[in-house]
């Protein structure tokens, strides 16, 4: 965990990455050095290559450690320059996204190429020995023993090169001022390249060592992250000691907590607090102190040299939009068959989860990953207060009253920090809220989960299913169509208007907003209710939508795919969430393609889309939509000059219209 | 000009013993200095003197490390910067600082009277955007009324700088506290931003004008301040603060030379 941590500072003090994929990169790593130590095999994480390359028939613990070694090294390299170094100045929220873009690609290709390939069982060459010494009067067995002196050595020998040694220096230079670095005879990007390396090492190993502790899976392993992203936030992404104490402190109350709630004489733990869930918590409550303590109501004179999100362009024609999307909609619903009808439910419900990422992020520049979560706690509350006999408008309009509290409790750090600090904060509140709140089996029923009695609108039957063919209705699908115009209809108003205005002026510039009389924590807040409310309502409809509605709906990893899907799409603009709503697993595209190549799309969906998202974040910071906007405004340009030649004279003539190099074909 | 300070009983503007220090560095120290209603006040000094530190406390982005600073007649200790400008104590930033995804009008909109819950939910359901009758008259007073719908990005530097201005007289401030405003202006833009600066009295709007350009500070300012080293060295009326020795010092880093002293 402590050197978890440590690789985290590493990589933000080189590249201003908070790497949420840090984990991730050393799971796939130990994935590969365990099948190796067992097959000698080497699995390439790179789709279309051969899964499997045989290269040594006896593998010796020397020869794996080596291999791991090389392997750990070249995939940070490999991340540094394909991903972060092309996203050098890139905004905050490029960055995020390509890393958790680069952490849902590792996650499910290790998915696909170590777990669902039957890989072999990894734990039959411990690297560490595991029996018991005596250490401080208590027994502790020797692979922790040693890890804790390891991490402890490790951290001094790390802190004395970043102090005396040139490299050190370099690396500091470089974080502090690229330019000036450059121009001292420092190679920034080699510098960089070096600390990448090193980070992924050190991620790789400390994941392959832990592996006897606390297992190895790729989900749960690479939400390691968390944990250890709380002790370098405590260590202000920077001190390599206090990120390791800690580390190191956070794991010991962890596995406290573990042994003393397990205990049967510990009575004043309620039963229905799940023990799991109080072990994760810990680390978020210590994130939030760390952000408290550390954080700024406004940025200082020095901060604000970053670049910005991707334009958003006014809404126009709202009610044309409306009428064409609600009469669209209603087509499908009267004229497609059932799996279409049920793809294009998903789609508006994913419209409306992703709308409420572009009102908070795309409008606001909050990136919030807790956006899922919002949406499950709303989805349990109307099954909860429904199965007690609430009619359906009050016990959703009361489910999501109940999100919108939660989600400005959450948005509550924002009024002081900011950028990659934000989102690691939601994170966290994201994962807190999964464990205690969402996988507590008094609330959403376990494993088995809940059913929602059907809802009726007015003496309406508006439930979703029915036998056969009917199955699907289209009132049902109706309904969510209203909402998501309704939705999108205010969301497009208050953006127009001086609600909207503030909003993107808060997004732009914090001290400019703030010297213009706009109470930025209280804008940011305002816009956490909203677009809580709006997640909200979509784990209402979730939670009719789904037969049984379970805990694994909201796994914090579908908010990643949620926010990238969004970013993809177009996270600035209300087009871009309806997009995003198309492209979403088991929306309308993936059902289409599905139908179309028997099956064989879905299985890859997460690894593509998470390529997707690194790529995307690299060549279109503007997704798809703003790409396509920005083709549509070149067109409408060359016609409005070939049509108004000369008429517009005086010095007001546009510089700088188009902030991307002009490419020759725009003048068509 | 306009009637002198001393005799207007209650300032706009009262700073007191102010001190702001970053580490072991006393950036301001004991500055004290009032505006008077319907005053144009400059505040000049040489790089490093202190303006920036001075505009960043007195409007909150700096927290002071002693004195006090009264708006109207009220303590702004511990007053957020938001709430001071809407009290009626706006600034405006030397790198301008305005929203380039808005258009001028949005960019001015951004402040004007701030949403209540009633105009939200209206908002929320109208079609139509809203107009706001001082935004309109703050582009009249700039001359930018028919650049309104265009991004600040493709006027030249000179409008670019009357948006700023516009947007900070957008809610009728008592006092308006420009932080070089001519920055990056040819002469000609000079003086007709000085020119406008003299109608802002007559509007209700003191100036607090910081800024090098030593023209448009002695043409259009009542009272001139003088800053070196976080320290006011000089007050009073532009003819007398340019014959200042102290000032001259200041500015031509000579220890006292009396040969820098060219009328």
């Amino acid at each position: 965990m402590a050197s978890l941590a440590i690789g985290l500072v590493l990589t933000w003090r080189t590249s201003g990455v908070v790497n949420f994929a840090h984990a991730a990169m050393g799971m796939y790593v130990a994935f590969a050095y365990f099948e190796f130590r067992d097959q000698g095999n080497l699995v390439l994480p790179i789709i279309g290559t051969p899964e499997r390359i045989h290269l040594l028939d006896t593998p010796t613990l020397a020869t794996a450690l080596a291999f791991a070694l090389v392997l750990s090294v070249a995939l940070g390299l490999a991340v540094h320059t394909l991903v972060f170094r092309p996203l050098r100045r890139a905004p905050t929220v490029a960055r995020v996204v390509a890393s958790l873009g680069l952490y849902l690609y590792l996650q499910e290709i290790t998915r696909l190429r170590f777990t669902q390939a039957g890989a072999a069982s990894v734990t039959r060459f411990p690297v560490l020995p595991t029996h018991d010494v005596d250490l401080l009067g208590t027994s502790v067995t020797a692979n922790r023993a040693i890890l804790a002196v390891a991490v402890v050595a490790l951290t001094v020998v790390l802190t004395v090169v970043f102090h005396t040694t040139r490299f050190g220096l370099a690396t500091r230079a470089a974080a502090g001022n690229e330019k000036g670095a450059l121009l001292t005879g420092i190679s920034p990007d080699r510098v960089g390249a070096l600390n990448w390396a090193l980070a992924s090492v050190l991620s790789g190993f400390a994941v392959i060592l832990i592996e006897p502790i606390a297992g190895l899976d790729a989900g749960t392993t690479s939400l390691l992250v968390v944990p250890a992203l709380a002790a370098a936030l405590i260590g202000g992404l920077s001190s390599f000691a206090v990120t390791v104490a800690a580390g190191l402190g956070i794991g010991m109350v962890q596995s406290l907590i573990l042994g003393y709630a397990s205990r049967p004489d510990t009575r004043w733990i309620p039963d229905w607090l799940p023990v799991v869930g109080l072990q994760q918590a810990v680390p978020v409550v210590l994130v939030l102190l760390a952000l408290v303590w550390r954080g700024d109501p406004l940025p200082t004179r020095s901060a604000i040299a970053e670049r910005r999100l991707p334009a958003s362009p006014t809404p126009r024609h709202v009610a044309a939009w409306a009428v064409a999307l609600g009469g669209a909609g209603t087509a499908g619903f009267l004229l497609f068959e059932a799996d279409l009808r049920q793809a294009l439910i998903v789609s508006l419900i994913a419209a409306l989860l992703s709308l409420s990422i572009v009102v908070l992020t795309g409008y606001v520049g909050q990136i919030s990953l807790a956006q899922l979560a919002f949406a499950g706690v709303a989805g349990f509350t109307v099954i909860d207060v429904a199965s007690r006999g609430w009619p359906f408008p009050v016990a959703a309009a009361f489910a999501v009253a109940v999100a919108t509290g939660v989600g400005v409790l959450v948005g509550l750090p924002g009024r002081r920090v900011r950028g990659m600090v934000l989102a690691v904060a939601t994170l966290a509140m994201a994962v807190a809220i999964e464990s205690l709140v969402l996988a507590n089996p008094s609330l959403s029923g376990g494993e088995a989960g809940r059913s929602a009695p059907r809802p009726s609108l007015f003496g309406l039957d508006v439930g979703i299913t029915a036998r056969g063919a009917d199955n699907f209705r289209p009132a049902f699908g109706l309904m969510v169509l209203a909402t998501v115009i309704v939705a999108c209809v205010v969301v497009a108003n208050l953006r127009r208007n001086r609600t909207g205005l503030r909003w993107l002026a808060v997004r732009a510039n914090e001290r400019a907003a703030a010297a213009a009389g706009i109470d930025v924590g209280r804008t940011k807040l305002g816009a956490f209710a909203l677009s809580s409310a709006l997640a909200g309502t979509a784990g209402v409809f979730l939670a009719y939508a789904n037969s049984t509605l379970s805990t694994s709906s909201f796994l914090v990893i579908g908010a990643l795919v949620a926010l990238a899907l969004t970013y993809l799409a177009g996270i600035s603009s209300i087009t871009g969430a309806l997009v995003a709503g198309a492209l979403a697993q088991a929306g309308l595209l993936t059902t289409v393609l599905d139908r179309s190549t028997d099956g064989q799309a879905g299985r890859y969906a997460y690894a593509v889309s998470g390529l997707a998202l690194v790529v995307t974040a690299i060549v279109a910071p503007e997704g798809i939509t703003g790409a396509a906007r920005r083709l549509g405004g070149r067109v409408d340009r060359a016609v409005r000059r070939v049509g108004a030649r000369g008429s517009r004279p005086g010095p007001a003539r546009p510089l700088a219209v188009d902030p991307t190099p002009a490419s020759p074909d725009g003048a068509a | 000009m306009t009637g002198a300070a001393t005799s207007t009983p209650a300032p706009v503007l009262d700073v007191r013993g102010l001190g702001v220090r970053y580490g072991g560095v006393q950036a301001l120290d004991d500055l004290s200095f009032t505006v008077a209603p319907g005053e144009v006040v400059g505040l000049i000094g040489p790089n490093g003197a202190g303006k920036t530190t001075c505009i960043d406390a007195l409007t909150g982005f700096t927290t002071p490390s002693g004195g006090r600073i009264r708006f109207a007649g009220r303590s702004l200790d511990g007053v957020p910067p938001h709430e001071r400008a809407r009290r009626g104590f706006v600034r405006t930033f030397q790198s301008l600082e305005l929203f380039d995804d808005l258009t001028v009008r949005e960019n001015l909109l951004v402040a004007a009277a701030p949403p209540t819950w009633r105009s939200t939910l209206t908002d929320a359901l109208r079609l139509k955007p809203r107009a706001d009758a001082a935004v309109d008259e703050a582009l009249d007073l700039v001359g930018l009324a028919s650049m309104a719908e265009r991004h600040p990005i493709e006027l030249p530097n000179g409008q670019r700088h009357l948006v700023a201005l516009a947007r900070a007289l957008v809610p009728g401030p008592a006092l308006v506290l420009l932080d070089e405003p001519a920055a990056g202006l040819d002469p000609t833009e000079t003086a007709t931003l000085g020119h406008l600066l003299r109608r802002l009295p007559a509007r209700g709007t003191s100036v607090l004008l910081v800024d090098h350009d030593m023209g448009l500070v002695m043409g259009a300012c009542d009272r001139v301040l003088v800053l070196d080293f976080g320290r006011l060295v000089a007050s009073g009326p532009p003819a007398q603060v340019r014959n200042d020795p102290a000032v001259v010092a200041a500015y031509l880093g000579g220890a006292g030379e009396p040969s820098g002293a060219r009328p």
